[in-house]
């Protein structure tokens, strides 16, 4: 695996001359249209919330073009804002699905600042924000100073449209294995304890080969499998201006799937003891109103995934069996208002890739984007099943696909202890 | 004269049990030969299978993906297929070795040409060998793909690319072997000259407009249906 080891180094004489209570990190790559505001936001909360903590703005940015640094200087001021510098390396392969370049240097770049100031908590917030409040950053640092909270997760107001790929796999499967109702445990912002600082940095996963796009996940999986108290704050929706080209839909889900069952590779003594999951409290209590869906075309969706179908049902035969086949078949013929994903079908599929991951009965690359046409697939009965769903009905329906997980986990430990059964 | 056709059949006998007592000893050591052989390749084989087992290979080579990227799925395993290759390896070497006890200038010819042959020959496998697992793996990732970006003419370009990385494997193999380099390079050349040239008239001239239509189709009409939705 390569190694990317870590570079940074944090303005030394800033550094040596304070300490500070909370650590704001702040991550950016050519934000200039947003990084103002987030860190006027971030400077006006911190104020507001914590009058009598020192407060330390930490930026990390993968070498901005477009004034991004000088804009966050301009608005956080030079005593307040360490700045550090990290190898974030050549881009080359693939776009990361969130565009930022090195990302786990940033972060670990951060965590290192923090580590040095002696911060009690340490609040990460990505530079590309729009529409940011002052109060997230109390909602992501109180529950860890007031609380005794190791890990604050946010919880953001999602419409249909927005996290499918959360919803469908990443939260089901993280709860399912980990034991803990994280619902976005991807999630580019965070809250953490001076304690889990120390933890993420002792971590093993920095030197694995896809901590740039596997580092949000790894971060809340280091969390829950460890014995650190977490929540989730309320924060409202999530508006992110676009960073550069987005990676495309099969290159997202390798990455993001891809991450998840490499970590799952890592921790299997302790998701294998874990029986059922415990939900965690919520800090905070964001405006119910969920910003409107643009409609999708299920249509588009639906033939996706029969062309998955036609074309990589013997690709899947690999790694799913016989019965699932059937069933997907019998969805191919199904119209729009029949065409329902059963949870537990569905689940079992999520499990069965992990095993052929696990297995490597194909390339890695080859496996999780074939993935794909089975994504779209279980979108489009999603979409179709929530249209003019109010979010608390959002919520319910993405809870049975968890419990569906959640009984379906025995199958995934039998065919990991025994997978010649599988064969 | 009876005396003579006597004299002369003698001889003949003679000189034919002369031949047979000479040719005998080397039937006898090249049957010896073959059976030696056999039972050494059946030991070898036996011996490669365990060693391989107990070294874990098929594990290890799909830990490493290898077994995944030679083939789609086969009832033998890589343990099993390399000690095919020894056993046969083997045999094929000593039945070319017996040859040439028998003594006999042609059959010892034939060994001694197959034994030069040989480099080529092991080095056209590994030709093929590459070759077919890059075309396999060549052929899925274009499907995959192809199908993730809603062509629906996916399989045609899984194949086509397949078949183009396994003919210039197969082209290279020749070449290497030395036969027929020259028809070859002519094949390849009209065929893919054909292949461009057809393309380029039926682009250019017949069926712009068909070609542009189904281009389209391909490209545009079938939109995902994910453009507005936020995966993560």
């Amino acid at each position: 695996m390569a190694s990317i080891g870590s570079n940074s180094s944090v303005q030394e004489a800033d550094v040596a001359a304070s300490r500070a209570d909370i650590v704001v990190g702040l991550v950016s790559y050519n934000d200039v249209g947003t990084i103002g505001a987030v860190a006027r936001a971030l400077r006006d909360g911190s104020t507001r919330y914590f009058p009598s903590s020192a407060v330390k703005f930490v930026l990390a940015d993968a070498g901005s073009t477009d004034g991004t640094r000088e804009a966050a200087r301009e608005v956080v001021g030079p005593s307040a804002l360490v700045e550090v510098k990290y190898e974030s390396g050549p881009a080359l392969g693939a776009l990361a699905y969130h565009g930022y370049p090195a990302r786990a240097e940033a972060l670990r770049a951060i965590l290192e600042a923090a580590q040095r100031l002696g911060a009690k908590a340490c609040a990460v917030v990505d530079g590309g924000i729009q529409a940011l409040g002052p109060q997230w950053i109390e909602q992501l640092v109180a529950p860890v100073l007031t609380d005794g909270i190791d890990y604050v997760s946010p919880y953001y107001l999602r419409p249909v449209n927005e996290g499918a790929l959360t919803r469908s796999i990443v939260y089901p499967m993280f709860r399912a294995l980990y034991g803990v109702r994280l619902r976005q445990p991807a999630a580019s912002e965070f809250g953490c304890s001076g304690r889990l600082v120390t933890q993420y940095l002792a971590a093993d996963f920095w030197d694995l080969e896809q901590v740039s796009v596997g580092i949000d996940l790894w971060l809340a999986v280091a969390a829950a499998s460890g014995e650190f108290r977490i929540c989730e704050a309320a924060l409202g929706p999530r508006v992110a201006a676009a960073r550069g080209t987005a990676a495309d839909l099969g290159t997202t889900i390798a990455q993001v799937v891809g991450a998840l069952f490499t970590d799952m590779e890592h921790r299997v003594d302790f998701w294998q003891r874990v029986r059922g999951s415990a939900a965690i409290p919520v800090f905070g209590t964001a405006s119910p109103i969920v910003p409107d869906a643009p409609s999708m075309n299920t249509d588009a969706l639906m033939e996706s995934f029969a062309l998955g179908y036609r074309e990589l049902r013997e690709i899947w035969t690999w790694v799913l069996p016989p019965r699932a086949i059937v069933e997907l078949r019998k969805l191919t013929e199904s119209g729009p208002d029949r065409f329902r994903f059963d949870d537990r079908l569905w689940a079992s599929i999520v499990y069965d890739f992990a095993l052929g991951y696990n297995l490597r009965v194909m390339p890695h690359d080859h496996l999780l984007r074939s993935l794909t046409p089975l994504y779209t697939g279980w979108l489009a009965s999603f979409v179709l099943e929530m249209r003019g769903a109010t979010l608390e009905q959002i919520e319910q329906r993405v809870e049975q696909v968890c419990r569906g997980f959640e009984s379906e986990k025995r199958h995934l430990i039998s065919g990991w202890r025994w997978p010649e059964r599988l064969r | 004269m009876w005396a003579q056709v006597d004299r002369i059949l003698r001889q003949a006998t003679s000189q034919t049990v002369d031949q047979i007592a000479n040719f005998l000893p080397g039937v006898l050591v090249s049957l010896t030969l073959v059976l030696t052989t056999f039972v050494v390749a059946i030991f070898a084989r036996v011996l490669v299978m365990r060693a391989l087992r107990g070294l874990e290979v098929d594990r290890r080579a799909e830990q490493w993906g290898l077994a995944a990227a030679m083939a789609w799925p086969t009832p033998t395993s890589l343990s099993q297929t390399i000690a095919r290759v020894v056993y046969w390896t083997i045999l094929i070497l000593g039945l070319l070795v017996s040859l040439t006890a028998l003594n006999a200038t042609i059959p010892s010819r034939l060994a001694l040409s197959v034994f030069e042959y040989l480099p080529n020959l092991l080095a056209a496998l590994m030709i093929l060998f590459v070759g077919t697992i890059v075309a396999r793996f060549l052929a899925r990732s274009v499907l995959i793909g192809a199908v993730n970006m809603q062509i629906q003419s996916a399989r045609l370009l899984s194949l086509a690319a397949k078949w183009l990385v396994q003919l210039v494997a197969v082209a290279m193999a020749l070449d290497h072997l030395s036969i027929g380099r020259s028809i070859l390079l002519l094949a390849f050349s009209i065929l893919f000259g054909g292949i461009v040239l057809a393309a380029a008239l039926a682009v250019g001239l017949g069926g712009r407009e068909v070609v542009g239509r189904v281009l389209e189709r391909q490209f545009r009409e079938t939109p995902r249906g994910d453009d507005s939705v936020k995966h993560v």
